[in-house]
């Protein structure tokens, strides 16, 4: 597993992933990528904690983070993330199943920076997600302390 | 003359008064000498005693003291020797002093008879004046139905007027002397002790009683009480009004059972529909992942391996892909339906014209290839939810624009059927395939389909959808139509802000 990355993807389900990931590939974005699979590694990996103990100082320059999640959800990762003053600026990009409008309205006023249904339609789901990472990942200008580009 | 009038009213004028004097002297005179005439001697000075006594009494002391002087004059003129002579003769002279002295002691007290006699009856009048304002009172409070009864400290009932008779079933003569307590068999709803502290306090108590009445049943009443103090401020009686709430308090216990059982079922909906809303959550999540990676690796598979894939495992993939995309939009569908029935209203004033012109450029990406003739009505204002209504109206034309695909002349007429005084009732009607009116009640069903879905897309919830937000607006969808004809679709939504 690559410890250097600049997205930080938090997913539990692995077809989401490789179907993710085959969308990031398109734009060689996949190697920027490391891959938390639920809130409790998502935020060791933020606070160098766990497997991700010794990693590379530095922030994400996104994190994509699904809603629903084993042990530590999505919103509470959130939650936390916007409450910690050295973490609240990396931008959090919720990416979810849901269209639900409580998850929507919870998420925006926890601070959320955009919130992406995935589509059904793979053609779709491939255009966001790449749309998603060459935007964060290559056009945003991330806050200082990011991760730097290879 | 004095008779006519009542015993001890006097002679107003003064001319009357004097002039009674003068005639009693005169009339006792008189008398005297006609009896002098047989021989009947010395009854002078009695009629002349009693002429003065008549004068004092009826017409006050300044007559009685003229009549004195006359009878003294009279006397000395017509019965004293030498007669018809006014000369007195000074053997005579204590005799006549003793005559007006008399008269004078006599006239005196004529005068303090009188006054005392005066006070008496004025007295006595004002004593039955009271008495007769107290019985008026007394049947006063007998009118009123409401019970009330008076009580001395020991509780012993002095008062019981006809609302108490009418309540608890005592007559007054049955209560009167009786201890209230024991008569009533009064229930407390605090400790008596506690009540009188209070009465002796603030003079009042007010509060709920339970009492029993004289057939036994039990009887709840409101019941007020003031106490009565004497003059030394010495609490001497307990007035107490009572009200029969029997019926009142049955009546409040059933409001609360019927609440309680509101709560429960509150409850219950409560948790139904939050169940339901679970139930949704879970769907908008859970089942959308597995259909995402469905088509997400049949399209890398088809991506991979269409080289080696022969056409009939091409049509097959297709297929694999088209029933999953089919499966999410019925997802959102059901989803999107479901929420109606969920979320709250927002009403606000929402203009249809405004409406009917944001539907029409949505859909125009599909009607601008298309010749179809529009026909829009002036169309109202309504309160309502603006999202749900345009929802509403998205599924109404976008039907219109769908059915009416295989017409060359395509027309969609949207307007306002009737003005009804408390609504809007609007329409779109288009000269598609139309319906058969025999289905008309599988239109509006969840996922009743008059059509095959090769005919014409969809998933037979538009309709489910367009009637659960009429019906939450509070208001009426029905259609008409013809096979091949066109059909009509109305819905109504009261005017009024719900």
């Amino acid at each position: 597993m690559d410890l250097f990355g600049r997205i930080l993807m938090v997913e539990d389900d692995p077809r989401d992933r490789e179907l993710t990931m085959t969308a990031l590939e398109e734009y060689n974005l996949s190697n920027e990528v490391v891959i938390a699979v639920d809130g409790e590694e998502a935020l060791d990996y933020l606070y160098h904690r766990g497997k991700f103990t010794g990693r590379v100082n530095g922030n994400p320059a996104v994190l994509l983070l699904d809603l629903k999640l084993p042990k530590v959800d999505g919103l509470e990762v959130l939650q936390q993330i916007k409450s910690d003053e050295k973490l609240r600026m990396i931008p959090v990009v919720v990416l979810t199943s849901s269209r639900e409008e409580r998850d929507m309205v919870a998420s925006y006023k926890l601070g959320v920076n955009a919130y992406v249904v995935k589509p059904v339609d793979f053609h779709e789901f491939v255009n966001a997600i790449k749309e998603l990472g060459v935007f964060w990942a290559i056009i945003n200008e991330p806050p200082p302390g990011s991760i730097k580009k290879k | 003359m004095a008779q006519d009038k009542p015993p001890l009213a006097r002679i107003p004028a003064a001319l009357q008064r004097y002039g009674l004097a003068v005639v009693s002297v005169g009339a006792a005179l008189g008398i005297a000498l006609l009896l002098g005439q047989y021989r009947f001697r010395g009854v002078e000075f009695p009629l002349f005693l009693f002429a003065i006594a008549l004068s004092v009494w009826y017409a006050g002391i300044g007559p009685g003291i003229v009549a004195v002087l006359l009878s003294s004059v009279a006397f000395d003129f017509f019965f004293t020797e030498p007669l018809y002579t006014l000369y007195v003769r000074t053997s005579e002279v204590p005799y006549y002093i003793l005559f007006i002295l008399f008269a004078s002691l006599l006239a005196w007290f004529s005068a303090l008879r009188r006054r005392v006699e005066m006070a008496l009856v004025r007295s006595r009048d004002e004593l039955q004046q009271e008495v007769e304002l107290r019985t008026q009172q007394a049947s006063l409070l007998d009118l009123t139905h409401d019970t009330i009864f008076v009580r001395d400290m020991n509780h012993v009932i002095t008062y019981w007027n006809r609302g108490a008779q009418e309540l608890f079933g005592w007559t007054a003569e049955e209560a009167l002397g009786k201890h209230s307590r024991q008569l009533l068999r009064t229930v407390f709803p605090v400790a008596i002790e506690e009540i009188e502290r209070e009465l002796l306090r603030t003079d009042r108590w007010e509060g709920e009683l339970e009492r029993a009445k004289a057939d036994g049943t039990a009887v709840v009443v409101a019941s007020r009480w003031s106490l009565r103090r004497n003059d030394e401020g010495i609490p001497v009686a307990i007035l107490e009004t009572n009200n029969d709430i029997t019926q009142r308090k049955r009546g409040e216990e059933e409001v609360l059972k019927l609440n309680q059982k509101l709560g429960e079922r509150t409850t219950e909906l409560e948790a139904i529909n939050k169940e339901l809303e679970a139930f949704a959550y879970s769907i908008s999540h859970d089942l959308r992942a597995p259909l995402r990676h469905v088509v997400g690796y049949a399209e890398m598979l088809e991506k991979n391996a269409s080289k080696v894939l022969d056409e009939k495992s091409r049509r097959y993939m297709t297929t694999i892909l088209e029933s999953a995309k089919r499966m999410g939009i019925l997802i959102d569908d059901l989803l999107a339906f479901s929420r109606i029935g969920r979320a709250e209203t927002r009403q606000t004033l929402v203009s249809l014209d405004q409406l009917v012109k944001e539907v029409r450029s949505e859909v125009a990406q599909e009607t601008d290839a298309r010749n179809i003739s529009w026909k829009v009505g002036a169309l109202p204002e309504l309160y309502g939810d603006r999202s749900m209504l345009k929802l509403a109206l998205v599924n109404l034309i976008s039907n219109a624009v769908k059915f009416t695909r295989t017409r060359t002349q395509p027309q969609i007429e949207i307007g306002c059927a009737e003005r009804p005084s408390d609504g809007v009732v609007m329409f779109v009607k288009d000269n598609g395939v139309g319906f058969d009116m025999k289905y008309v009640n599988k239109l509006f069903g969840v996922f009743q389909r008059l059509h095959r879905a090769d005919e014409f897309e969809g998933t037979g919830i538009g309709l489910a959808t367009v009637q659960r937000i009429i019906h939450r607006h509070g208001g009426q969808v029905w259609a008409e139509g013809l096979v091949d004809q066109g059909a009509t679709f109305f819905f109504s939504v009261p005017s009024q802000r719900r």
